[in-house]
């Protein structure tokens, strides 16, 4: 394998001149096959001889299993397969009942022994001829429970008995950054809360295990990490991972990972076990139970500032619940805690972050996780400073906005472009939405919705700005790398990379750099399986960067390999060549040479690498270090209206300014940000996924509430800001994970000046949002 | 049919009359009759029904439209989807059921969505029953060898409820020529089910206002005392009238709090948290009550 290092700094390619390659905004190719629904996912899959898997889930948040029963399963006609705990092999310590597993902190196991730690955690699983048949056997395993009361209450769990020998508390993290004793002239505090999001994927959990003659697995599904997914699946299963083969499937929409854990590996477990393919789809309800969810927070923020507004010094208690296991939840804090201030500057900063162990159903990753639930925090308490003295609310941000070089309070600079004022003057320059009053013709769908009970009498309309920002790829010192191999024949290219295109659009801008790069039209890009090089999760805005800087990396050093001996017989240097429409030509004009011809019948191909500079974990008594490769930021104005009686809100328009190094697709990153935003609008006004005593109430389509066209604002894009980033591989910012962040702090803003009320959790309920006239 | 396997090997029959299909009723046990499926699929796919035999009611075609009798009163086919009656032509004619139609679920669901199904489920939030209440709606229930007509609210409170065998066929509504509202609130943009509702409907020949509010309890209530005395606050005599005030505004408002008081009950006396939530829903259906009214004297 050829290293990225070794290369000779060839000259970038010609950027998106012509009508494809990089700055263009070509359709995805699956654009056209999901509209049509003829696009195949996991749950379309098929396989001569296959069973059908079920699950049986744990009735109760926390209880004791004093033993199963499997047998009444068994006897049942059609069955094949019955699994628990005690069918996996030892961890490797010698634990029995299989090796605990998870994202990052491996403390979940993939079938519940002995106790159980939340309501839907997997008990057994069953394989049989019909799903009805392996459903009814899942039923029939008998359980015998003995309940415990469970721990929910956050605040609770620190005291609380320990549910998990790693204990409740899944990490504190301080922060301590200059003088404890500063003052300021003026003192705001506030109480935050934010709710349980669901990633609820369009599509639910499915997939296909398929046993291979060598005792070995292949598992097809829709993983967004194969070989981190391969990797932890092996282990559970106690074979070797070059046993397991993870072939990607259309991933019917992720936002957080595909799919959870105890899934795949359950499924290969069935597949090892029975010999036969295994297929296995998850119902609606089951699926809220088998996947992870935003965390729920609750943050205390004081925040001092002098007279003209400035911050002087800000103090927080962050407290996440993480649910029944740690996850990612080591990762969010770190988020929360260095994001705790926002993107201003601020020399004096002291927070004490938690994330804690609850028997509420587990939190993982989700877009901007950590850093969404401080932005709602910390753009609320600046929205109370401007109205305790008096200034603008933009004005007040504009005052503190960080530019590139400021510090974050972990003590790290900001290299990375950090335009904060740029992006909030930016806004301003789309006017804003008409009021229909003004103009009786214009159709006016009020807060409440069409045939509504909207009163244009009660109806305030308010405007809202919030300023937000995350970090790109893993942090904390996590290596960070992904490989891809770019091939060349004829007249097309391949590319081979297993980045999976979870929806993000990673395939589009694969092809789009090769374009660019080798200016050939046709480009290939070859499905994801975990037999090829690792590319790493898709999550965390890191496939942009290192999977697009590999394929890049790779597609120079073919481009390279192609254009050297022709420079050589030109007597000119490469540098002097240009590839465009697939023909090669010199600086002067006097070669043309189509790239087939110049290929001579050869296959030229090359494998790269891209990691990004290290980082480090933060201090685990100051918050103190350098944790992150790159920052995106993001400003937004919310509108919206709100019937103060009825207390409904309508969020009528959502203008945002976002800074991305480079627009590669400035289509595809206009899409991203408008999912975002409904995703950020879904946050601030409908959903929550409800537990009473650990339970999931709401755990439905019809009781979770998922915006539709009539609560999703028209979103307009004021300005995508190209400073390039010049660490960054083409100088590009990550895109999706920051509008997702930024979005509910600007409708929290914009009902708070609607309603002058204070606004304090999200999602804002009805009677948060009643006013007197 | 195939979902999940949950049908098969279920019969499955396609009367096209009513007769046919109270035969078919009369003689499969276990028979349930099915209309648009929005409700009776939802329960077997959460399990909670498992029909021996399914009577699909989709071919009845008398029963998918309206006709008259006796001049004033309008016979509605329960068979009618909720997006025939958002149509002009049925608006015109009862224009609360046409409103209720409109916002009973998304369109996929309106266009298969039943009025008899929607009285059959009796959902608290079922949007069309408060209508019915208002407009003291009848309805007919056949069964084999014979038909009984029964108020839609002794149906819907379980006082004279529908029986094994019997299908709803007709909903008999008096056309009263005069405004109507319903009125739903949900707390979002989007379609959703009822938090609170308020249909409201005036009858000019009687000098009478009727109201019912949906959602707050198990079956639409009827705030009685509140629609005697707010009837007599209206100047019927200047209605029609160019520029004539019909109600005095703070009359309006009373009457969203009478109708309020006497449909949500004070918060129980016990935890703070019950009593704000009564008082928010008191609230809601004060604000809805005081806009029905005042949108039906406009
Ligand atoms: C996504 C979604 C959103 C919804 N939103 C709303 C909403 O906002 N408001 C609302 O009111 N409803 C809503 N519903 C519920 C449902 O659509 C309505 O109640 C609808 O009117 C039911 O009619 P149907 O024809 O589909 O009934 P079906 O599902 O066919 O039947 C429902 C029940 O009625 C019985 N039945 C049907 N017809 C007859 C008959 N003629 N005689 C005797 N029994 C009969 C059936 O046996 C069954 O028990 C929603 C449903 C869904 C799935």
């Amino acid at each position: 394998m050829t290293s990225a290092t070794e290369l000779p700094a060839p000259a970038p390619a010609d950027p998106g001149t012509g009508t494809t390659g990089l700055g263009t905004s070509p359709l995805r190719t699956d654009a056209l096959p999901k509209a049509l629904g003829i696009y195949p996912y996991a749950a379309d899959l098929w396989a001569e001889g296959l069973l059908w898997g079920a699950v049986l889930r744990s009735p109760h948040p926390h209880a004791r299993i004093l033993s199963v029963d499997t047998a009444p399963a068994l006897a049942i006609p059609g069955v094949h397969a019955v699994v628990t705990a005690a069918d996996l092999p030892a961890g490797p310590d010698g634990t029995p009942d299989g090796a605990p597993t998870g994202q990052v902190t491996a403390d979940r196991p993939v079938l519940a022994a002995g106790v159980v730690r939340h309501h839907g955690e997997p008990v057994a699983a069953v394989a049989a001829d019909h799903p009805d048949t392996a459903r009814l056997a899942a039923a029939a395993i008998l359980v015998e429970y003995e309940p415990l009361e469970p721990v929910t209450d956050p605040e609770a769990a620190f005291h609380a008995p320990p549910l998990h020998p790693d204990g409740n508390l899944l990490r504190h993290l301080p922060l301590r950054t200059g003088d404890p004793d500063a003052v300021g002239e003026v003192v705001v505090e506030g109480l935050y809360q934010v709710g349980r999001q669901d990633p609820a994927p369009i599509g639910a959990e499915a997939g296909l295990a398929v046993p291979r003659p060598d005792g070995g697995v292949e598992l097809h599904l829709s993983s967004t990490d194969p070989h981190g997914d391969r990797d932890r699946t092996a282990a559970c299963l106690g074979i070797d991972p070059d046993r397991v083969r993870l072939v990607g499937t259309g991933v019917p929409g992720a936002t957080t990972d595909r799919e959870d854990l105890s899934f795949q590996v359950t499924l290969a477990l069935l597949a090892l076990r029975t010999g036969r393919p295994v297929k296995m789809t998850l119902t609606r309800a089951e699926s809220f139970q088998a996947h992870t969810t935003r965390h729920p927070a609750l943050l205390r923020y004081r925040h001092h500032a002098d007279a003209d507004g400035r911050l002087v010094k800000v103090e927080a208690q962050v407290l996440l619940d993480g649910g029944a296991y740690a996850d990612v939840s080591a990762e969010a804090l770190a988020s929360a805690v260095a994001f705790s201030v926002g993107p201003y500057t601020c020399p004096n900063v002291f927070v004490d972050a938690w994330a804690v162990r609850t028997n509420n159903p587990p939190a993982g990753r989700m877009r901007g996780e950590g850093a969404l639930q401080a932005c709602f925090a910390y753009e609320s308490q600046l929205d109370q400073l401007a109205k305790q003295l008096g200034i603008d609310p933009v004005e007040i941000r504009r005052r503190n906005a960080m530019t590139t070089g400021d510090p974050l309070p972990t003590g790290q600079a900001v290299t990375c472009p950090a335009p904060v004022g740029a992006l909030l003057d930016a806004l301003d320059t789309t006017p804003l939405p008409a009021l229909p009053l003004d103009d009786p013709e214009a159709d006016w769908l009020l807060p409440g919705g069409p045939g509504g009970a909207g009163d244009p009498a009660a109806v305030r309309r308010g405007i809202g700005y919030a300023v937000g920002m995350v970090h790109m790829l893993g942090a904390e010192g996590e290596d960070e790398v992904a490989t891809a191999t770019v091939r060349v024949s004829g007249d097309h290219a391949t590319v081979i990379c297993a980045a999976v295109d979870s929806g993000q659009g990673f395939a589009t801008l694969a092809r789009q750099i090769v374009q660019s790069v080798l200016g050939v039209s046709e480009v290939y890009i070859a499905p994801v399986d975990s037999d090829q090089s690792a590319a790493g999760p898709s999550a965390r805005s890191r496939h942009t960067w290192v999977s697009g800087g590999a394929v890049e990396r790779a597609a120079l050093m073919v481009r390279h390999q192609m254009l050297q001996p022709i420079a050589a017989d030109f007597g000119m240097s490469v540098e002097l060549l240009t590839i465009n429409d697939g023909k090669i030509t010199s600086y002067d004009g006097v070669l043309g040479m189509p790239v087939s011809e110049a290929l001579e019948g050869r296959e030229l191909w090359a494998t790269a690498q891209c990691r990004p500079h290290p980082t480090e974990p933060l201090d685990p008594e100051t918050g103190q270090g350098d944790a992150f490769v790159s920052i995106a930021f993001c400003a937004m104005r919310a509108v919206v209206d709100v019937d103060i009686e009825l207390g409904a809100v309508r969020v009528v328009d959502v203008t945002v300014a976002q800074e991305v190094g480079r627009a590669l697709n400035p289509r595809q990153i206009e899409d991203r940000i408008e999912g975002a935003v409904a995703q950020g609008v879904g946050l601030a006004l409908l959903e929550n996924l409800r537990t009473e005593g650990g339970v999931p109430v709401n755990a439905s389509l019809t009781g979770y509430r998922l915006p539709t066209a009539l609560d999703t604002p028209d979103v307009r894009i004021a300005a995508l800001l190209e400073e390039r980033d010049v660490v960054a591989p083409f100088g590009a910012k990550a895109v999706s994970a920051v509008p997702a962040v930024v979005a509910p702090a600007a409708v929290a803003a914009a009902v708070r000046a609607a309603t002058g009320l204070p606004v304090g959790r999200l999602p804002i309920l009805p009677e948060d949002a009643i006013a007197p006239a | 049919m195939e979902h999940g396997g949950n049908l098969v090997n279920r019969t499955i029959m396609l009367p096209a009359s009513v007769d046919e299909a109270v035969e078919a009723l009369a003689v499969t046990p276990g028979a349930v009759p099915v209309a648009g499926a929005t409700d009776l699929m939802e329960a077997v796919n959460a399990g909670r029904l498992r029909p021996a035999a399914l009577i699909g009611l989709g071919r009845i075609t008398e029963l998918r439209g309206w006709r008259y009798e006796d001049g004033g009163t309008a016979v509605l086919g329960a068979g009618l989807t909720h997006a025939r009656m958002d149509r002009p032509d049925f608006a015109a004619l009862i224009p609360a059921l046409a409103d209720a139609a409109r916002t009973a679920g998304p369109p996929q669901v309106r266009n298969v969505g039943t009025l008899g199904g929607n009285i059959a489920t009796a959902a608290p939030a079922g949007d069309t029953l408060p209508v019915l209440a208002a407009l003291e709606a009848t309805a007919t229930l056949a069964r084999a060898g014979g038909v009984r007509e029964v108020p839609v609210s002794h149906l819907l409170t379980g006082l004279d409820p529908l029986r094994p065998g019997e299908l709803l066929t007709w909903v008999r509504v008096p056309l009263l020529h005069a405004p109507q509202v319903f009125l739903k609130s949900t707390g979002r943009s989007g379609p959703a089910r009822a938090t609170a509702s308020v249909a409201l409907v005036l009858d000019p020949a009687r000098r009478g206002v009727r109201c019912a509010v949906g959602a707050v309890a198990p079956v639409p209530l009827r705030p009685l005392e509140a629609e005697n005395w707010v009837a007599g606050c209206i100047d019927w005599d200047a209605r029609g009238a160019e520029g004539a005030v019909l109600i005095d505004p703070a009359a309006l408002a009373a009457f969203g709090e009478y109708v309020a008081g006497a449909c949500v009950p004070e918060g129980g006396a016990h935890g703070e948290g019950s009593g704000s939530a009564a008082a928010r829903l008191r609230r809601t259906v004060a604000v809805l009550a005081r806009r029905a009214l005042g949108r039906a004297l406009k």
